[in-house]
């Protein structure tokens, strides 16, 4: 790998290697552009660092300390945000989805949320490179939206798990399909197949799953990127011609600073804006491009509440990844009192996860959940993953606690909208028809559950009105830019890091451009 | 004006029918390892699954014997098996049809790619039918055409190979397709079978006189290429999580070592076809090889 060195002004310097920061290294960097890519975390190697093991993987997700409120506060850390090189990817559950193409005008054409300032079918373009990329198993034709190219790779046997969802869907006169997942049934390249063990949100020991770690990181070094990790940005400096200069990074004890003509910040929903109101300067006393005020604003989640229930025949859900089949039937039905869509996907809990839920969705404990576990290999479930909108009051902003770096921590402010609650008691209530249908016994809901983070540097049309603009770059200041799920307007439906690799493929491509025209 | 180049022995159709004998036992052979294999993996989970391990063996046993077998008849226990075999075969397809058809989805791609696949019975039958035809043909008095249901049993071998041929192609095709023809090999059984049965074809429906260079050469490639099969079915396996050393996993896991020689066993029904053309030429002189 190359490395440059600190007074080595590269052309871009990128903060955070996930979804967004790594796929951006890595076709920035076949782009020909020099880059440097920081991550908080470590580069792992999955097959000598990773274990089947649901507490040691723990390893993966960012602990730091936040403070989280609101009516319904956030519960952060595995769920929702990961610390290490490839991103969240590295433990996301690899569930690879395509928006539905009105959601990027879900103001104009369904009436909520806000407009994205990107066409559907550029990003369709976008959406094929990502699959191609991580070579996404999928349906060979899937039921919903425009039509999409074949994937790359054949769906994976379903399991049991997986066909009851189908088993209820088809009794509710519902379509559904196997779901488009980011590891692969066939070899490629270093990936064996996946051998289903179902430890994918722990990171895949097999190397089978796709993620950024071991596709477009890979891809950034071959074409001479440094993927610097371990080393924590704590703050963005400007000089007074109003630039980005480069970026203060806390690594092996000490802070250096890295310069830079250019710099990305890629650290996701939460540390996205903590950095950008972290880099505070006299001329930008509310933070860097936040002219608008809107760093940090609109945070948005997506409702992950779930129903399961139990069969008489074993399940043995957790055999392989979790969410084999999904249906998407409510985010293309406009037939509803509310705004936003849902989809569902069949489940897979590892016995810790369950053990969670347990307690925490039913409140067993001692005897009774001793005795209840014993069924585990019984257990079935449907979790949705349902669109949330976008609200002013759901926000990240600057507590006064300072964690391990000095730095000032994020306060994540979030409650459920009226809109919220409606849609989610939709979904539970069709979810447990599914169930019903199924022959499910004992149902009962997970009502309290969130996973993916997004919002806080949202793009837009206008200074005023967003952070960034449709390239990802701020309005503010020229050679900064945010690509990363914070510059979602709105979430949809579906899950996101397809979207956020599409969207910096996109980012890519416009900076090649721009800089072929000298408007870098 | 017949007959100077016949009269050794053994006689030219058991000649013939040795090599349908040898096709049939390829076949059998790829069944039993596969099927046994594949129903190791499912646990002999349902008893029936211990049908075509032992089907295979039968067939296996009946190909052995007609082999050293010299008398140009049928042998009646070994007709036997042989029909039994096409029974059972029939009777696998038409179980593993219902068992993708019971599943949610019924016929989709789902349930194609990861059911009991439709074509490992039919190889059983084709085994048992290459036998039964082995059968006929030995049972033709030295001098005359064998013949099936009155058609020059020549002609119908030839069809019955390519539609093999074709069959088994499509099995490839859908495993294959399954697998994303992530290696370029992939595509071989999926193309030069389908040649292979057009050659056939022609063969089935041409002139029987005509002899042609480029069929038996194009069946032994295609033999050859069911046994680099296995070669490219092994390097497979070593590409699962663990390899090798994993092959208690792997082996049952990855792509079937035993399956491409079905091909060879069709290849080898082919060229048996083409030798029985060219000794009975409906409108000419027997040439025999
Ligand atoms: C358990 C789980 C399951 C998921 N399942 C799915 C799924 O099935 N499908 C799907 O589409 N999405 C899924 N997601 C969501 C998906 O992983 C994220 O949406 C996506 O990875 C976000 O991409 P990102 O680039 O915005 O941020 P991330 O991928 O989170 O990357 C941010 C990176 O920045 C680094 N970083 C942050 N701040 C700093 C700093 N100051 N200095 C240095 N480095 C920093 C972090 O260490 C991190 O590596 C899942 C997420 C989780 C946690
Ligand atoms: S089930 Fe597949 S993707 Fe998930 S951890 Fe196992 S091998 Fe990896």
């Amino acid at each position: 790998m190359r490395e440059y060195r600190l007074d080595d002004e590269v052309d871009f310097l990128i903060i955070g290697t996930g979804a967004g920061g790594g796929t951006l290294a890595g076709k920035l960097a076949e782009h020909g552009f020099s880059v440097i890519a920081l991550d908080a975390g470590l580069y792992f190697r999955p097959l000598e660092d990773f274990a089947s093991d649901e507490t040691e993987q723990e390893k993966l997700y960012w602990l730091d300390r936040r403070v989280c409120d609101g009516a319904d506060p956030l519960q952060m850390g595995g769920k929702n945000s990961g610390k290490a090189v490839g991103g969240s990817m590295v433990h996301f559950a690899m569930v690879s989805l395509r928006f539905r193409p009105e959601w990027f005008k879900s103001r104009s054409l369904l009436g909520y949320g806000a407009d994205w300032p990107l066409d559907w079918r550029e990003m369709w373009h976008y959406y094929r490179q990502a699959e191609l990329a991580l070579s996404i198993s999928g349906p060979v034709s899937y039921p919903w939206g425009p039509k999409r190219p074949r994937y790359p790779y054949r769906a994976h046997e379903v399991n049991s798990a997986g066909r009851l969802l189908a088993k209820g869907a088809e009794a509710l006169g519902m379509q559904w399909t196997e779901t488009p997942l980011a590891t692969v049934s066939a070899p490629r390249g270093k990936s064996p197949p996946c051998v289903y063990r179902g430890f994918c949100r722990f990171g895949c020991s097999t190397n089978a799953k796709q993620s950024t770690l071991n596709t477009w990181i890979p891809r950034a070094i071959a074409a001479g990127a440094e993927i610097r990790d371990l080393a924590m940005a704590g703050r963005i400096e400007v000089n007074d011609a109003g630039r980005a200069t480069g970026v203060r990074f806390h690594r092996n004890g000490a802070w250096h600073f890295q310069r830079a003509r250019n710099v990305v910040v890629s650290g996701y929903a939460i540390e996205t804006p903590r950095l950008l109101l972290n880099s505070a300067t006299p001329r930008h006393p509310h933070g860097l491009a936040n002219s608008s005020g809107l760093v940090g604003k609109y945070l948005m989640t997506q409702s992950n509440q779930a129903v399961f229930g139990r069969m008489d025949d074993e399940v043995r859900w957790y055999k392989g990844p979790p969410s084999l089949t999904i249906t998407e039937h409510w985010n293309y039905q406009d037939n509803k009192d509310f705004f936003g869509g849902y989809c569902w996907m069949a489940q897979g809990p590892l016995p810790i996860e369950w053990a969670f839920i347990q307690t925490g969705a039913r409140g067993l404990w001692g005897e009774a959940l001793r005795r209840d576990m014993m069924n585990y290999n019984h257990q079935v479930g449907l979790k949705m993953v349902g669109e949330v909108l976008p609200d002013t009051r759901n926000h990240v902003t600057l507590d006064d606690e300072r964690d391990q770096y000095g730095l000032r921590i994020p306060r994540i402010t979030f409650s459920w909208g009226e809109n919220d609650k409606i849609l989610i008691d939709h979904a539970i209530g069709q979810m447990t028809l599914s169930m019903q249908a199924i022959g499910a016994r004992e149902i009962f809901a997970q009502r309290e559950d969130a996973n993916h983070l997004a919002g806080t540097a949202r793009m837009g049309f206008s200074p005023e009105t967003s952070v960034v603009n449709a390239d990802c770059r701020s309005w503010d200041i020229a050679n900064l830019w945010v690509c990363d799920g914070s510059v979602f307007p709105t979430t949809g439906g579906v899950n996101p890091s397809l979207t956020i690799q599409a969207i910096a493929l996109r980012t890519a491509d416009r900076i090649k451009a721009m800089a072929q025209h000298g408007e870098l | 004006m017949r007959r100077q180049c016949v009269r050794q022995s053994p006689a030219p159709a058991v000649q013939v029918a040795g090599r349908l004998y040898r096709g049939s036992a390829m076949l059998a052979t790829s069944v039993l390892l596969d099927s046994g294999v594949e129903h190791i993996r499912g646990g002999f989970y349902n008893p029936a699954m211990v049908t075509p391990v032992l089907t295979s063996l039968l067939t296996l046993a009946s190909n052995l014997h007609g082999h050293v077998d010299r008398h140009g008849r049928r042998h009646g226990a070994r007709h036997a098996v042989f029909a039994l075999t096409v029974a059972t075969g029939a009777a696998g397809t038409a179980f593993h049809i219902y068992n993708i058809l019971k599943k949610p989805g019924g016929l989709r791609w789902q349930n194609l790619f990861y059911s009991g696949p439709l074509g490992a019975p039919s190889a059983i039958t084709l085994s048992g039918l290459f036998g039964l035809l082995a059968e006929r043909v030995r049972d033709t008095p030295a001098d005359t055409m064998p013949r099936i249901f009155g058609i020059n049993a020549g002609r119908v071998l030839s069809a019955v190979t390519a539609l093999s041929l074709l069959g088994t192609s499509g099995e490839a095709g859908l495993l294959h397709f399954r697998g994303s023809f992530q290696n370029p090999a992939m595509y071989l059984p999926v193309t030069m079978p389908p040649a292979a049965a057009a050659l056939m074809t022609g063969a089935a429906l041409g002139k029987s006189r005509k002899s042609h260079w480029f069929t038996p050469l194009w069946l032994v490639l295609t033999g050859a290429m069911g046994i680099a099969g296995t070669g490219f079915h092994i390097y497979g396996v070593s590409r699962a999580m663990g390899g090798w050393r994993n092959w208690r996993q792997t082996m049952f896991d990855g792509p079937p070592i035993p399956a491409p020689p079905s091909f060879t066993g069709i290849a080898l029904a082919g060229l048996a076809a083409l030798a029985l053309l060219r000794a009975h030429p409906e409108d000419g002189e027997a040439t025999w090889a």
